[in-house]
């Protein structure tokens, strides 16, 4: 689908930076690069790979070295910088979304004040419009400003790091939030994370800073299996391909498990989580199942059975045999 | 609804401003009964109309018109720099304007404040102003480099202590003459200005409001920091070098004419900020205008409770200025611009 997407932002040769006496600081090989309409792209790299550098240069907001960034549409950004006036109220702050389209003494149309309400709607916030920044809580401030952001009407919008410091529900609920602006509203939306497991499960397209000064794009999926992730993030004990943290067998037990569905998954994971190895070829074998809407475990070996009814109490029993 | 509080607590403060100065023009150190006072309001001979017109009008119009300027200069001042504690006399201004009026009074081409005629008004106003501007485009280059509020602050105690040691060293060479009128200057006084030196005054200070108010958008703008600003189309460069212009000409008109009064710029933003709770400066702006008049007309009257003797603008100032600062670095966390 993206790929007959017009494209609705481009660099071309663009080197992003900083000028100084010393000489120029190049943070990226010239890059030429698109974003399309409709798109949802999560833009990552490490840490200092200089993604907020790229963000302000590419919305017109820091000078770029050289090259240019051609967009006919008009371009939105919600950054992790400090805003001051905690006096200010969300609705204040969604407000200056409007202030391009306002005259010298902020005179607010009723078309204006229907969009500011919409965005603070879209943004589920309509509850603590009214309250001031220092009362709200971080994710809600992101989705203040995202709600400015969309204020803006603008038909791009850039975020940096919009779900830093936020707990996963809230980040879970960022990202759908853009997914949706992006697949619903056609907006296009660029988004500089680092949160690995959402931008795989919720990006349209990656753009991945490399440490060599590059930017690969790609579906997600690509990168995982041609092994980009892992050569940029240099993954430690994460399993990109199976989306989980690899555990070393530490205990001499091995189990066959049998089941299904989430119960099967759940019990692996602990089984796996608390160093025991699964293997079919085991003769102690472990069958999950649900009798009558309460879980059972029955754990088999040499003609003996026992039944649990809790993971606490399988773990606890797999325990006592490891001994 | 909110919208409508504010509108009230607008119309309180000038329904207050309005009440303290025919307060402030009824008392004063010769005992004038109300209704001589406005007795001498509407007649033209007599000794009440003497006093009235050319001591307390003059007077209570330069509080409000000093007031106003140099509470709005510290709301401009606190939000350029995005930091509570920025004032027009606690970053230097002042003195650097105190400079350039002791630069004009003891290069002895002006022997007193008082005798000062219209053309030597308007020279020693743009004089104070040039300095108040210098001293704030010094602060602005170091602040580009210090961003906590408490090294902007040292930076502005260290620069008014440089441009003090220069007026030092000024005081140590001039006349007795020269150094007694300066001395009197530096205790602060709204009640020397004649109205050839009100209308120069007025006139800069009008402009400067006239300016901040048309300035809403930049000065909000402000608020979100420069990345944000640009993005919404405000021109901050030309924003920044507007705030400077305009609260070094307030600022050194006020001090050219009233001497350095402290505080007010400092506290009045904060003072209106508990009553408007606001960050708007549509609506913040009107009321720190208000404010400002509203502390120096208080602070007047002060002065003037003991009786016969009247005290120094700045020894009331501090008085309330002081507890006020005091107040707002134990509650520093709270307090923002």
């Amino acid at each position: 689908m993206s790929n007959k997407a017009p494209t609705v932002l481009e660099t071309h040769s663009l080197q992003v930076g900083f000028r100084n006496r010393a000489g120029d600081k190049v943070l990226f090989e010239p890059l030429s690069l698109a974003l399309n309409r409709g798109e949802l792209v999560c833009f990552m790299g490490l840490n200092g790979a200089g993604k907020t550098t790229l963000i302000k240069t590419l919305a017109g907001i820091h000078p770029p070295l050289e090259g240019v960034v051609t967009t006919t549409q008009s371009v939105a950004i919600v950054l992790t910088e400090k805003i001051t006036g905690t006096q200010m109220t969300v609705r204040d702050l969604v407000t200056y979304g409007r202030y391009p389209y306002l005259d010298w003494w902020l005179t607010l149309s009723a078309h204006d004040q229907a969009i500011i309400e919409r965005a603070i709607q879209q943004v589920n916030l309509s509850a603590i419009a009214d309250n001031q920044l220092s009362q709200v809580s971080d994710g809600q401030l992101q989705m203040a400003l995202i709600a400015k952001a969309l204020a803006q009407d603008a038909a791009i919008l850039l975020l940096d790091e919009p779900t830093a410091h936020l707990d996963l529900n809230n980040r879970v609920e960022i990202m759908n939030l853009l997914r949706n602006l992006a697949h619903r509203a056609g907006k296009t939306i660029l988004v500089a994370t680092h949160e690995l497991d959402l931008a795989l499960q919720t990006a349209d397209k990656i753009w991945l800073a490399t440490p060599n000064k590059k930017i690969i794009t790609g579906v997600p999926e690509d990168l995982v299996l041609d092994g980009s992730f892992d050569s940029v993030f240099q993954l430690k004990g994460f399993d990109l391909k199976t989306g989980k943290i690899t555990h070393q067998a530490y205990r001499p037990l091995s189990i066959a498990l049998e089941g299904s569905s989430h119960e099967f998954l759940w019990t692996k994971n602990a089984l796996e989580r608390c160093g025991y190895k699964i293997s079919s070829e085991s003769s102690l074998h472990l069958a999950v199942g649900i009798n009558k809407e309460q879980l059972h475990f029955t754990i088999s070996a040499h003609e003996a059975t026992h039944t649990v009814s809790t993971l606490k109490e399988l773990l606890e029993y797999l325990a006592k045999v490891d001994q | 609804m909110t919208r409508g509080r504010y509108g009230l607590n607008l119309l309180a403060l000038t329904l207050m401003l309005g009440l303290l100065f025919l307060l402030n023009v009824s008392v004063g150190s010769a005992a004038l009964s109300f209704a001589e006072v406005v007795q001498g309001l509407f007649s033209h001979t007599g000794t009440a109309s003497e006093i009235v017109w050319q001591f307390r009008l003059p007077k209570a119009i330069t509080c409000i018109v000093a007031g106003s300027a140099l509470a709005t200069g510290g709301l401009l001042m606190q939000t350029l720099f995005r930091n509570p504690m920025a004032g027009p006399d606690v970053l230097g201004l002042t003195s650097g304007a105190s400079l350039f009026v002791a630069l004009l009074l003891m290069a002895g081409r002006y022997p007193s404040v008082t005798s000062i005629i219209v053309p030597g008004a308007w020279s020693v106003a743009l004089a104070a102003s040039l300095g108040g501007i210098m001293v704030f485009i010094v602060v602005i280059i170091i602040a580009r480099y210090v961003r906590d509020n408490t090294s902007l602050l040292l930076v502005g105690l260290m620069l008014s202590a440089a441009t003090s040691s220069i007026v030092s060293v000024l005081q140590f060479t001039s006349q007795a003459d020269d150094l007694q009128t300066f001395m009197i200057w530096m205790l602060g006084s709204v009640g020397s200005t004649n109205w050839a030196e009100l209308g120069v005054l007025c006139s800069i200070v009008c402009c400067g409001l006239l300016i901040s108010i048309s300035m809403v958008k930049v000065l909000n703008g402000m608020l979100l920091g420069e990345s944000y600003a640009t993005n919404l189309g405000i021109n901050m460069k030309r924003g920044r070098l507007a705030v400077v212009l305009v609260t070094g000409l307030m600022v050194g008109a006020v001090t050219a004419f009233c001497g350095p009064i402290a505080f007010v710029g400092l506290a009045v933003p904060h003072l209106i900020r508990l009553v408007v709770p606001a960050s708007n400066h549509k609506i913040l702006l009107p009321a720190v205008m208000l404010g400002g008049g509203l502390l120096l007309l208080v602070c007047d009257m002060l002065a003037q409770m003991p009786g016969s003797r009247v005290l120094p603008l700045n020894a009331i100032t501090s008085l309330i200025g002081a507890p006020v600062v005091i107040w707002m670095v134990i509650k520093a966390k709270r307090i923002s611009v």
